[in-house]
């Protein structure tokens, strides 16, 4: 034992006193900490803590106008499914509406009103209260509108549809403006035009994609984007494996899309000139006598030019493959073509659809099933009738240059963003005296706002939705609050509810709850007596917790007949692009990405999904054809300026083999510069560079034709994809050949080469 | 020659002393706290009101699911909205000083902030519905709430009862059960398991079985999900 003195005997009493402690203070700081329970102080009537409550809704995210479920629990959203009751999707729901509570939940909403003082897109936004934005937007609406110059007022508003869109027209009315545009930049304006060229009708038929037999795709990417992709894809499936038979798809594109690589044949036509392709086949049909109409013979005089030899040499497709093309349409019962996206994007576009819809009539494809069924009325407004086309768009910004518009009133329309650089519109729109966005995101087009008054994101709010591709009878949706506002927003027809009351134009309705149920109410006035519910209250119960309201209404029967003047009209022209071929070799195609027109490039699901074809995240490429590459020394990663007479854009390239040699992809949605941290900065956008080419009978920008050229930087970057390399690296592992070599050394080639 | 480093070392004996005492006195002082802290009678929290169970589910026989009223719907139990305990002492007992503090926060409009006393581990998922609609009483886990003034994790001594609710609400001991819970008092996982290996479910109740051998929910993932 040692001795322990006086000072060692304080040491040890320290060190115990402290060890003991270290020891409580240790067991306190591992300890599950203590939790709270906290009750509700008036517990709401519909929901039990810890069990999921679902909301039928609509998804907002396009304007397919999907059927949704929101699981929610203790008031907040967590997921995401198609409702199964809904006749559009079924119960399926795409990436981008499942991303959905990413616009909910988003760090970059807009939480309150703001004023930016400081200058546009200075993006120096202070607070204001709803009381002072609202007063400083009225009292600029109400003098224009005591004036008489209610016309200096514009609306720019993302393409709405049902009850919402007669509200904004009321209040368009009330104001004394006509200026109430709804933009989209993939509303498929060529498709009404040429729709109601053909058929005589604005609206758009339904594509029974379910029933047919054999698809002829021209462009459209029914899969990805066009139209209805959820609704398409469900069509797709039940023809390939829902009944005894097995639906043939053909594809026809120069790069090759999610539905090019589902399609049992792809034809890579030369861009632009899928109409003449399709009057190929329409020249074909007639002239082999399967057609038997009493107009045939003035069928045969519009398509005399369009010989095979003809077509096949300005196509780029085989005459036999014509040929044989041709026959399967005819043939096979039923039958259906499509067209849209690149196709339709030409300078040529409407001239191309009216070529497809020729071709479905001489078929016999239209008011068949597994044809072209016309839709009823849908029974709700659509946006069509007010949706604003690149030339409507530059009449506004020349407007605007002329100082003919006071104030402008942004919806979640960001037109700043999808229209080429070239047409000047960003510059016009800084001409406005005093713009005004109702957004929920500061995008490119609100960071030029003076006054920001947020609008709920469409899971906080009202509305309804009739899809207006539709599903062959009438169908509509509500869509209904799941959560209550996260933020101090309010929902966009309130806001424009609030100012009609502020301008002395008070709208019959106090909120947007009120207006779309005085909406419904005339819908459940007008329904069959026979199954008819005793009350509007209990129709509208069941419309909610359905989530879906329809209407047996065929107009299967109806065939529609072009008279002469209309055959007289058939005729499809070479395309046009702009830039000169020595100089620009290359034809551009923008496509629609998972990030639609760049609007879901604020969700980080979204950027971290891999694209369908390419499984590129997180950024932009240019695809290209690996003989193109070679040519040109480039190789995978190489950082390339792409230049069109309008400007130039950079990003890596991608070697991909589906595409032909003298044409360039990009995909659309990247290259955001002020759309919140996720998009911003991140990718280049290609539409900025478009030229302003526009197809005449729609008004329209054709974005598929601009030429391009590539100049190498030298930079070269890793692009970020999950598929690896597409190649064995030289361990031969499946050897392949060319279908030349299989030919010149014949029967001496294995294709693969199986060790023994 | 013998070299030792004991000379060496002898200085150093008392620093080694003071790290041994100091040690041991860590050990001694997580105990300590272990047993303070984990003694019912002295762990049971502070409540924002001095709530007492054995007014309500004791004295007045109110039935635990009456404010608790998720436990047969929902994983959790759910506690009572400041307006249910209105709806009783709007007429109830309104001059008692506890009342006041009640009325006081449903007149703020505030939540009371009870503190939670059985909390299992964010990796347990444990849920109310199943339990109770077997007809589980809520005892055989909580212990004789109707009993404590103030609420604590029961302690419990070796092969308590299995404790069943009878179609009427009445708790009884389980007729086929005499083996309940478990020699570990605490809220870990042999007091679900032993109860598990020992109880079958029949037409949507629990019962006691004597073979030991059925796995009812033995799965790791049936808790651990």
């Amino acid at each position: 034992m040692p001795n322990i003195d006086r000072r060692d005997f304080i040491k040890l009493v320290g060190a115990g006193g402290v060890g003991v402690g270290a020891g409580v203070v240790l067991r306190e700081s591992i300890k599950h900490p203590r939790e709270h329970l906290i009750p509700h102080v008036l517990a709401p009537e519909d929901y039990s803590s810890g069990v999921a409550t679902w909301y039928n809704s609509v998804c907002s995210m396009c304007s397919a106008g999907c059927g949704i479920s929101v699981r929610t629990r203790e008031g907040r959203a967590k997921k995401i499914e198609g409702n199964p009751s809904h006749a559009v999707n079924q119960g399926g729901l795409c990436a981008v509406g499942q991303a959905g509570l990413q616009v909910l939940y988003n760090p970059d909403r807009v939480t309150g009103p703001l004023l930016q003082a400081a200058g546009r897109g200075s993006n120096d936004f202070t607070q204001i209260t709803w009381d002072d934005g609202l007063t400083r937007v009225a009292s600029r609406l109400d003098v224009l509108r005591a004036a008489g110059r209610g016309n200096r007022v514009a609306v720019l508003t993302r393409g709405t549809s049902g009850h919402l869109a007669e509200l904004l027209e009321a209040f368009g009315q009330g104001l004394g403006t006509d200026r109430l545009l709804h933009y989209d930049y993939d509303h498929p304006h060529a498709l009404h035009v040429a729709n109601q060229r053909f058929f005589g009708e604005q609206q758009l038929p339904y594509y029974d994609l379910a029933n047919t037999r054999h698809l002829l795709s021209f462009g459209a990417d029914y899969l990805a984007g066009w139209l209805s992709p959820v609704h398409h894809s469900l069509g797709f499936a039940q023809s390939r494996h829902g009944g005894d038979h097995r639906g043939h798809f053909v594809q026809i594109e120069p790069r090759m899309s999610p539905s090019g690589a589902a399609a049992d044949e792809w034809i890579p036509a030369r861009p632009g000139t899928e109409g003449i392709l399709a009057l190929g086949l329409a020249h074909h049909i007639v002239a082999s006598g399967h057609y038997e109409g009493d107009d045939v013979d003035a069928w045969q005089e519009v398509l005399s030019a369009y010989t095979l030899a003809r077509v096949a040499q300005e196509t780029d497709v085989s005459e036999s493959t014509l040929r044989q093309l041709a026959e399967s349409f005819a043939n096979t019962r039923p039958s259906l073509a499509i067209g849209g996206d690149g196709a339709a994007n030409n300078s040529n576009g409407v001239d191309t659809l009216v070529a497809i819809n020729a071709l479905n009539y001489l078929a016999g494809n239209v008011g068949e099933m597994g044809g072209v069924i016309f839709n009823p009325d849908p029974g709700g407004a659509t946006s069509h009738s007010r949706q604003a086309n690149y030339q409507t768009l530059a009449q506004l910004a020349e407007s605007a240059r002329s100082g003919e518009i006071d104030v402008l009133i942004l919806n979640d329309a960001n037109p700043v963003f999808t229209m080429p650089v070239a047409s000047g519109f960003k510059a016009a729109l800084e001409q406005i005296p005093f713009i005004v966005s109702l957004s929920s995101f500061i995008d490119e087009t609100s960071a030029l706002a003076d006054v920001v008054l947020p609008s709920h994101t469409y899971l906080e709010s009202w509305g309804d939705a009739f899809p207006e591709q539709g599903v062959g009878f009438s169908i509509g949706a509500v869509s209904q609050p799941v959560v209550a506002p996260l933020y101090d927003t309010k929902a966009t027809g309130d806001i424009v509810l609030d100012l009609a009351r502020r301008v002395g134009k008070p709208m019959p309705w106090n909120s947007t709850e009120e207006c779309i149920k005085d909406g419904w109410n005339k819908i459940y006035q007008e329904s069959d007596s026979n199954t008819k519910t005793e009350s509007f209250e209990s129709f509208w119960t069941a419309l909610l917790k359905a989530g879906v309201w329809g209407k047996k209404n065929h107009r299967m029967t109806e065939t529609s007949r072009p008279n002469a003047n209309t055959i007289a009209s058939i005729g499809v022209d070479a395309p046009t692009f702009s830039g000169d071929a020595e100089v620009y070799p290359f034809v551009l195609q923008p496509y629609l990405s998972t990030m639609h027109d760049g609007r879901a490039a604020n969700l980080p699901w979204i950027q971290e999904l891999p694209d369908a074809m390419t499984s590129v995240v997180y950024g932009s490429w240019v695809e290209m054809n690996p003989k193109t590459a070679k040519d040109l020394g480039l190789t995978e990663g190489d950082l390339v300026d792409v230049e069109s007479p309008e400007g130039a854009v950079r990003a890596p390239i991608l070697v991909y083999p589906a595409i032909r040699p003298d044409v360039i992809a990009m995909p659309i949605g990247q290259g955001h510069t002020n759309y919140g941290r996720y998009a911003s900065n991140r990718g280049t956008n290609p539409l900025e560079i478009l030229s302003p080419v526009v197809d005449e009978n729609s008004g329209n920008v054709a974005s598929n034709a601009t030429r391009v050229k590539i100049v190498a930087t030298g930079k070269h970057v890793e692009i970020v994809k999950t598929s690896g390399k597409s190649r064995d690296l030289g361990r031969d592992i499946v050897q392949t050949t060319g279908g030349d070599d299989h030919t010149a050394q014949t029967n001496s080639i294995p294709i693969t080469v199986i060790p023994t | 020659m013998n070299v030792s480093i004991q000379p060496a070392l002898k200085s150093l004996r008392t620093a080694a002393l003071i790290a041994l005492v100091a040690v041991v006195g860590v050990f001694m002082g997580y105990f300590i706290d272990f047993l303070i802290t984990d003694n019912p009678e002295v762990s049971a929290p502070e409540q924002p009101i001095a709530f007492s169970h054995k007014i309500h589910a004791g004295d007045n026989e109110i039935p635990c699911q009456y404010c608790h009223t998720e436990a047969r719907r929902s994983p959790s139990a759910g506690v009572p909205s400041v307006n249910k305990c209105m709806g009783c002492h709007n007429e109830v007992a309104t001059d008692s000083p506890l009342i006041r503090q009640v009325s006081e926060y449903w007149e703020n409009k505030e939540p009371i902030p009870w503190v939670k006393v059985h909390d299992l581990p964010d990796f347990v998922h444990f849920t109310h519905k199943r339990h109770v609609q077997a007809g589980i009483a809520c005892q055989t886990c909580h212990g004789p709430v109707e009993t404590m003034d103030k609420i604590a994790v029961h302690s419990r001594d070796n092969d308590g009862p299995t404790l069943m609710a009878s179609t009427t609400g009445e708790i009884t001991n389980s007729e086929t059960s005499e083996v309940g819970a478990t020699q570990n008092d605490h809220w870990e996982m042999g007091l679900c398991l032993n109860c598990h290996k020992q109880h079958d479910v029949v037409d949507g109740k629990a019962v006691r079985v004597d073979d030991g051998g059925f796995d009812n929910g033995l799965d790791c993932w049936t808790c651990h999900k």
